[in-house]
């Protein structure tokens, strides 16, 4: 009897998680850090951001290496590793926040609704304090978000050397796209 | 007068070529590098869980020779992304993303089938990602 309750228990919980629980492994995250007087674009595209979204709590997980940051320059790709986010040391960017207008949040029916979203961002080994605005787009059962907010590098720890601070700024945009379905 | 003229202008040139030959680097090639470490699927991902920091120091950044079976290919958006199965009860998988700029002999991969990759390790995101990836034939 106590297997077959504990066995409940268990199935329960596991549906209820994945009733609940939305991931991809395959957002995007794309950093532009192009100063207005920069000839060249400084921008980079991920296709491999993870993203989990608890739907009940509003809890919300990024994850993204950044080594996977794509640059059309091969020698931009270096630096950006080497000299700027040290990705050996640090190989990883995340973001772990709450949605904090929930209520607003319907993810159980189709639309478009605006999300505030307030949490930790850790790159380069530094966490601070961040808030964005996002868009969450339920249709079919997935969930797209768009959300695209700035992130001041120096507050990271990163140094735009002043030799190149013409090209790029402090001042990094980032842009995040990404569709998230139901965790099996 | 003359002289130092010219060799103003070579030094001049050379340091101009040089940044030219710097700003169109190509992109890493593994096509005909040497493999830094072979392991299979399955294993790297089960190191990668067992200690990231420890696999990071192993694997990050270093070109690995990856063996697997074809669990799902996607093409997203130009982007050919190859999951190779390891047996993770909550289907993490390594995730080949085969190099934009590499010549490929195909691009296309039969789910069920045995591949090898050589590509780099960028390191553990749920899946441990290889990019630059080029097949092993």
């Amino acid at each position: 009897m106590k297997k077959i309750v504990f066995l409940f228990v268990a199935l329960t919980a596991a549906t209820t998680i994945s009733a609940q629980n939305y991931f991809t492994r395959d957002g995007k995250v794309k950093l532009d850090a192009t100063s207005s007087t920069s000839p060249e674009k400084i921008e980079a595209l991920t296709k491999t951001a993870s993203c989990v979204l608890d739907a009940s709590a509003g809890k919300i997980q990024w994850a993204v290496l950044l080594k996977s940051f794509k640059f059309e320059q091969a020698l931009m790709e270096e630096h950006f590793n080497e000299n700027y986010v040290e990705s050996n040391k640090f190989p990883k960017a995340t973001f772990s926040g709450q949605i904090t207008n929930l209520s607003e949040v319907n993810l159980a029916k189709d639309g478009t609704y605006n999300a505030v979203v307030t949490g930790k961002m850790t790159l380069h080994g530094v966490t601070k304090d961040i808030t964005t605005n996002g868009a969450l787009n339920v249709s079919g059962g997935k969930i797209r978000v768009n959300a695209g907010f700035s992130l001041m590098l120096p507050d990271y720890g990163i140094t735009i050397p002043s030799l190149v601070s013409d090209k790029v700024t402090k001042d990094a945009r980032i842009l995040i796209d990404a569709t998230l379905e139901p965790m099996k | 007068m003359k002289k130092i003229l010219i060799a103003l202008l070579v030094v001049v040139a050379a340091a101009a070529g040089v940044g030219y030959y710097l700003w169109n680097k190509p992109h890493v090639d593994l096509t005909n590098a040497k493999s830094d470490i072979a392991v299979d699927a399955k294993t790297l991902l089960e190191e990668y869980q067992l200690n990231e920091a420890a696999s990071n120091e192993k694997y990050f950044d270093k070109v690995i020779a990856v063996k697997g079976t074809v669990m799902e290919v996607m093409n997203d958006e130009g982007t050919v992304k190859v999951s190779l199965e390891t047996g993770d009860p909550s289907g993490f998988v390594v995730r080949c993303e085969l190099s934009a700029t590499a010549p490929h002999a195909r691009t296309e991969f039969t789910v069920g089938e045995q591949v090898q990759f050589k590509g780099t390790c960028s390191g553990l995101n749920f899946d441990v990602q290889l990019d630059n990836c080029v097949e092993v034939r």
